[in-house]
């Protein structure tokens, strides 16, 4: 079978955008990798812990992105070449390191992967991490392509271990997800002895301590490394200009955008009206370069997703150097060509170009587009996002939702980040009432379980997974125990990071390489924390909703551990506890007594509502045969068999 | 039965269906097929929070030359292959054009909304006939049903893409989809793999 | 544009839909929703249990009927047995039958008695007189009813709804809770298992209930009144919210102890609580506040609806004498075939009914029910 990690040169293979870069660190030297998963940015990670047996690579799931980070830098500071890779947030977690580190500067190599999501098409925001490079003043790279994903993520570390400075690659989506072909270079030979040299004078950056201080000093060398990748910058083949010489629209983009650029200019057919100058290296942007093609067109457009980060910064070169190359309109994000949020397609970008060129865009078949319009309307219905059939989320949901509305003081659950995240919506009962970043759920509930002096009677209740629990969950834990804040907590602990894909984290037995390692207990945790802790299973729906309304009637940090194994799981798969079905006879239906009580209410997708019987009924295919549907039958109806 | 080439460049794939239908897996298996055969591939695909139940979709854009946009143009379909009946229809208004060709499961996977009431699943003689209204040709594969005799429901996907290739489309076939899965699968899958693709080409039936 | 429910569907963490066609309102039925509005988000939900155990929808947590999950149902049951939604009174005297009996003060009255359990030991288990314990053991002896539901203690002043079959078990329900008891739910429960006929002792919203029920039920599928074998009602001024007695009670005693509780006649102006030794005499003033709300919207003190219905009594020997009595309004042909079986068996003793009791009861139920007034026409 075909592997990533593959010695062999010439090779071409279709790869996800993320194994693309995956495979540019290992052609690179990669010694240690460490992230935090999430979406769309876990296969790096993921693609690199295969590979980790069959070249000298250490790989770990980290606790969170800051941690990952903090162990990429160590080996880094050991003169070993190492990446962290996390989604868009997980920078934001790991920012406050990641400014110190640019003070610092490293030693081999250390490539900071982010990936974007525009449209928040696996996010509950749709932020932006470019704006940290600039920021915290390291340089930034981003890929136009597949083939570039793999180069250019190769070239990072060479960049970083020539200015000693980490450099950040920022992926999206549409790159990260897609796949494309990719032909390999080698691997190389023999991997590096870590040493970390720190008995040198204070200021020497070769054999003396990484720290960000003396700062002045410090950051004027962080300056200094920036101007010499601005140098680099001018003739980096990762900057492209395809087109005319003097275009009458200069496109001005990056990453995905790029593609999508290029095929509208050629739905428009205007290759020779348009120039695009793709820049690979967005941070700091090669001032030359830029100019240059500035000077040579009137209409600039600037094509690149969620904020006008190329748009901004383009924009203050072109103010400075008005003199040499002459006023400019610019097209973007902020005079309203292209959308402020969502994602692009060729569409838009056609459109946006067609506009400005004056080239008529109209939808040539705008007749079969309403009929088709007028027939998906009327015939496929919206796909409501909802649990897994076999969820343990639902179960949890349900009884917590019954525990609160038995508890009549109109509580509330602060929610967290993870597939239960979709308790926002009915597949969840609308149970989440506040829903931020990682481990947040916890400390909001923290600082709402001290307003009982202020007459707030409501309970509080949050929850989180177990993986989020490690993440970010516990300092707020320990804040709302030494605070004596009034809140139920329920980790929802589902074992594993189900919702990016099982990988490991400090609560498994197994780490990211495969291997045992000793897990970090959640109950044992809390409990030395002096809380008190209970473990329940969501599937016992009557017993654990009746231990919910309990610990709903304690004062102080209570913790129930709800604790059911994801239907995804690598155990459970493809692997039925019961076979579930209707008994006619039993079943209700619309009469009073039950009202569609299984499919209406409780919304399972392994339920199925025959509307000419008047019955329920189980989708055998979609059923996961967790049994659940049966204790929620008014009339026992639904029977569940041990196959 | 496979055709030399492609009647244009790039020839663009959708491969639509519900979170957990296996459709990273079929546009994977179809690309590979096709990237064997010497073709530059470009796939987009959409999972993650958007897998819990909600539509899923695959673009294919093939080339002989060069990389496309992870997102076909408005209309730009030249085939879509879908593993339930509605999301063949939801695509359309999107990608769809007069020419296009649908090739769709006919299981449906029910909406939770439907299920919950709250919506309607349509006929299946009036979708196929909106569908079939809105192509240029439309095959239907009992893929699921067939799937399930096999012993599980998610080798509808490989029966899905074994009508595909047998309708003589695309310039890949059965050897092609051999030698992908026999380099990319435990070697214990093939077998059912391989009865999952002749399925395919055996019980698609034409209906417009 | 402000979106709500009506205009706008959320389908995903990143899916909104606008309506095209705005959502309209369902016409107002009288099922759940309409249960929600008149009677749980108003307060008036007397904690009966008649709309618990016949669906998912609603449950008891406490002594509070709650909601757990909407139900779309357009005319349902829940509404229709409810005690506090609206009901032609005209037509639940006559499928009562009672009309001929009816006074305007009291509902039926075939006959006013002064009597109490002629065994002590029933007696001493007993709130006063021992009356309906004696009566239900006897029902049940007698076979006239199969199971009765009752009243038992729970934890922490919550009272416990309980069927018993052993009529030796009867005197363990012996004593008033002053906080409602679910019984309705468990008359449902124990219908749906098969039980009867049955016996329930019932408070006169309870009463009200189970009339509502004998009105509608057939129509709405619902046949579990059928196995009614007999319905002491109990004389009932008001409960009291369950967490407002613990409140008012924790910290002044060990609310697990508490034995029995009692308020005597109102110019005493207390409530008694007993845990260990002698009774705890709370003020009234500090009682009136805990008052379940609904209770101030009653407009029966007797049980109108009962076959037979019982009370404290009132003597000219004052309330030392009068604690270990009952007054007891009988109603029904069944209710006076029941006291007619309890004097040949020697199960009841008799006195004669003072002078003017009648004329005071009449005065102190057209009280609650001129207060009741009050209360709904303040409420609206």
């Amino acid at each position: 079978m075909p592997k990533l990690s593959d010695n062999s040169a010439g090779d071409e293979r279709l790869l996800m955008g993320n194994e693309a870069i995956a495979r540019g660190a290992l052609e690179a030297g990669l010694q240690v990798a460490a992230g935090y998963p999430g979406t769309p940015s876990s296969e790096i990670v993921d693609s690199l812990s295969k590979a980790a047996g069959d070249v000298p690579l250490y790989v770990e799931w980290s606790a969170n992105e800051k941690v990952s980070m903090e162990v990429a830098a160590a080996a880094s500071f050991a003169g070993l070449r190492s990446l962290c890779a996390m989604k868009q947030n997980g920078i934001n977690v790991a920012s406050d390191f990641l400014l110190h580190l640019a003070g610092s500067g490293i030693r081999g190599g250390m490539v900071i992967v982010s990936c974007d999501d525009p449209g928040a098409l696996s996010s509950v925001n749709e932020g932006e991490s470019r704006h940290f490079a600039r920021l915290v003043e390291i340089p930034l790279l981003e890929p136009g392509e597949f083939q570039e994903a793999k180069d250019m993520t190769r070239w990072a570390f060479e960049l970083s271990e020539q200015l000693g400075t980490p450099v950040m690659l920022r992926s999206v989506t549409r790159m990260s997800h897609a796949s494309g072909i990719v032909r390999f270079d080698s691997l190389p030979g023999k991997p590096r002895r870590a040493v970390f040299r720190c008995e040198g004078f204070m200021l020497d950056t070769d054999e003396g301590p990484m720290v960000s201080a003396p700062v002045g000093y410090r950051h004027e060398m962080q300056q200094e490394r920036i101007r010499r990748a601005r140098e680099l910058f001018e003739a980096s083949p990762f900057n492209t200009y395809e087109g005319p010489e003097r275009p009458e629209l200069l496109a001005v983009t990056c990453s995905a955008a790029a593609l999508y650029c290029r095929e509208a200019v050629s739905m428009l057919g205007a290759a020779g009206r348009v120039g695009i100058l793709k820049i690979g290296t967005t941070w700091p942007l090669p001032v030359g370069l830029v100019k240059m093609r500035l000077a040579a067109a009137e209409k600039v457009i600037f094509v690149e997703e969620i904020l006008p980060f190329l748009e901004e910064n383009v924009k203050v070169i072109a103010a400075e150097s008005a003199r040499e190359i002459g006023v400019k309109t610019f097209y973007g994000k902020n005079e309203g060509t292209l959308p402020m949020n969502g994602e692009l397609n060729p569409d838009r970008v056609a459109a946006a170009m067609a506009g400005i060129l004056g080239i008529p865009f109209g939808d040539p078949a705008a007749d079969y587009r309403r009929q088709a319009e007028a027939a998906a309307e009327a015939m496929a219905p919206q796909r409501g996002q909802t649990f897994c059939p076999g969820c343990p989320h639902r179960a949890s949901f349900w009884l917590l939702q019954e525990a609160l509305h038995l508890d009549n003081r109109k509580g509330f659950v602060c929610g967290d980040i993870g597939c239960y995240s979709l308790a926002l919506l009915p597949c969840g009962f609308n149970s989440l009432k506040t829903l931020h970043a990682m481990g947040s759920g916890m400390g909001i509930a923290s600082g709402f379980g001290k307003l009982g002096a202020f007459g707030m009677d409501q309970p509080v209740v949050t929850v989180c997974g177990d993986s989020t629990f490690y993440h970010a969950v516990l300092p707020a834990l320990i804040n709302a125990i030494h605070h004596r804040a009034d809140v139920l907590m329920a980790i929802l602990d589902n074992s594993g990071t189900a919702m990016t894909g099982f990988q490991p984290h400090p609560g498994s037995a197994v780490n990211a390489l495969g291997e045992p390692a000793p897990h970090v207990d959640i109950e044992t945790l809390c409990r030395s924390l002096g809380v008190s802790v209970e473990v329940r299973d969501p599937f016992d729906l009557a017993e654990t909703r009746r231990a919910v309304n309990r610990l709903l009637e304690q004062g102080g940090v209570r913790v129930l551990v709800l604790r059911q194994s994801c239907a995804l799981s690598p155990a459970k798969r493809a692997k039925r506890a019961f076979r579930v079905h209707v008994d006619d006879a039993a079943c209700l239906g619309e009469s009073c007594g039950c009202g569609r009580f299984c499919t209406r209410v409780f919304r399972c997708p392994g339920l199925l509502w025959d509307k000419a019987a008047g019955k329920a009924r189980i989708d055998e295919v979609i059923c996961a045969g967790c049994g659940i549907c049966s204790f929620i039958c008014p009339q026992g109806a639904i029977v569940k068999e041990v196959p | 039965m496979a055709r030399e080439g492609f009647s244009k460049d790039p020839f663009n794939i959708v491969i639509t269906g519900v979170g957990g239908q296996g459709n990273v897996m079929a546009s994977r298996v179809l690309a590979n097929m096709l990237a064997a055969a010497g073709y530059r591939i470009t796939i987009g695909e959409t999972f993650g929070a958007s897998q819990r139940g909600g539509s899923v979709m695959s673009h294919i854009r093939v080339s002989r030359t060069s990389v496309w946009s992870p997102q076909i143009p408005s209309g730009g379909a030249d085939i879509v292959v879908s593993l339930e009946p509605i999301e063949a229809l939801r695509v359309l208004p999107a990608y769809g054009n007069r020419q296009v060709r649908v090739f769709t499961n006919t299981r449906p996977i029910y909406p939770v909304g439907v299920i919950a009431g709250e919506q309607d699943y349509p006929e299946s003689a009036a979708l196929e006939q909106a569908i079939a209204g809105l192509c240029s040709g439309l095959w239907l594969v009992d893929a699921t049903d067939r799937a399930v005799a096999l012993g599980n429901p998610i080798l509808a996907n490989i029966v899905m893409i074994g009508a595909l290739c047998t309708i003589g489309e695309l310039p890949v076939g059965r050897d092609a989809f051999r030698n992908v899965v026999a380099r990319t699968l435990p070697a214990e899958k093939l077998d059912v793999n391989l009865q999952a693709y002749d399925e395919g080409g055996r019980i698609l039936r034409r209906c417009s | 544009m402000k979106l709500s429910e009506k205009n706008a569907v959320v389908y995903g963490l990143n899916t909104v839909v606008i309506r095209k066609k705005p959502l309209e309102e369902p016409a107002r039925g009288a099922g759940q929703r309409e249960l929600n509005e008149e009677v749980l988000d108003a307060g008036l939900c007397t904690g009966c249990g008649a709309c618990v155990g016949l669906c998912p929808y609603q449950a008891i947590h406490g002594d509070a009927t709650v909601a757990l999950h909407r139900c779309d149902i357009r005319t349902g049951r829940c509404w229709a047995f409810c005690p506090r939604t609206k009901v032609d009174p005209a037509a639940l005297r006559s499928i009562a039958a009672l009309g001929a009996d009816w006074t305007a003060e009291l509902g039926p009255v075939r006959g006013l008695y002064l009597c109490r359990a002629r065994d002590g030991a029933n007696r001493g288990a007993a709130q006063h007189g021992g009356t309906v314990t004696a009566l239900v053991r006897l029902a049940l002896q007698e076979g006239m009813i199969a199971a009765a539901v009752l009243t038992g203690p729970g934890e922490r002043l919550l009272p416990r709804p309980l069927t018993v079959t052993d009529p030796g078990k009867v005197p363990e329900t012996g004593k008033s809770r002053f906080v409602a008891s679910p019984v309705l739910a468990e008359f449902n429960r124990a219908a749906r298992e098969g039980a009867g006929p049955i016996g329930l002792v019932a408070t006169p919203c309870q009463a009200l209930s189970v009339a509502k029920r004998k009105l509608s039920g057939r129509n709405l599928g619902d046949a579990a009144v059928d196995r009614l074998g007999l319905m002491v009602g109990l004389f009932c001024g008001w409960a009291l919210s369950w967490r407002g007695l613990s409140g008012l009670l924790s910290g002044k005693l060990n609310l697990e102890a508490v034995s029995a509780m009692d308020v005597p006649p109102s110019k005493y102006r207390r409530l008694e609580v007993t845990a260990q030794g002698a009774p705890l005499h709370i003020p009234i003033d500090e009682v009136l506040p805990i008052v379940r709300r609904s209770c101030l919207s009653c407009d029966d003190m007797t049980a109108e609806y009962a076959d037979l219905s019982v009370g404290s009594a009132r003597l000219p020997e004052g309330w030392d004498e009068a604690r270990h009595w009952n007054q007891m309004i009988v109603r029904t042909p069944r209710g006076e075939a029941l006291v007619e079986l309890a004097r040949r068996r020697e199960v009841l003793e008799f006195r004669e009914v003072p002078e003017g009791n009648l004329e005071r009861l009449k005065s102190a139920s057209l009280r609650k029910k001129q207060a009741a007034r009050e209360a709904e026409a303040k409420r609206s």
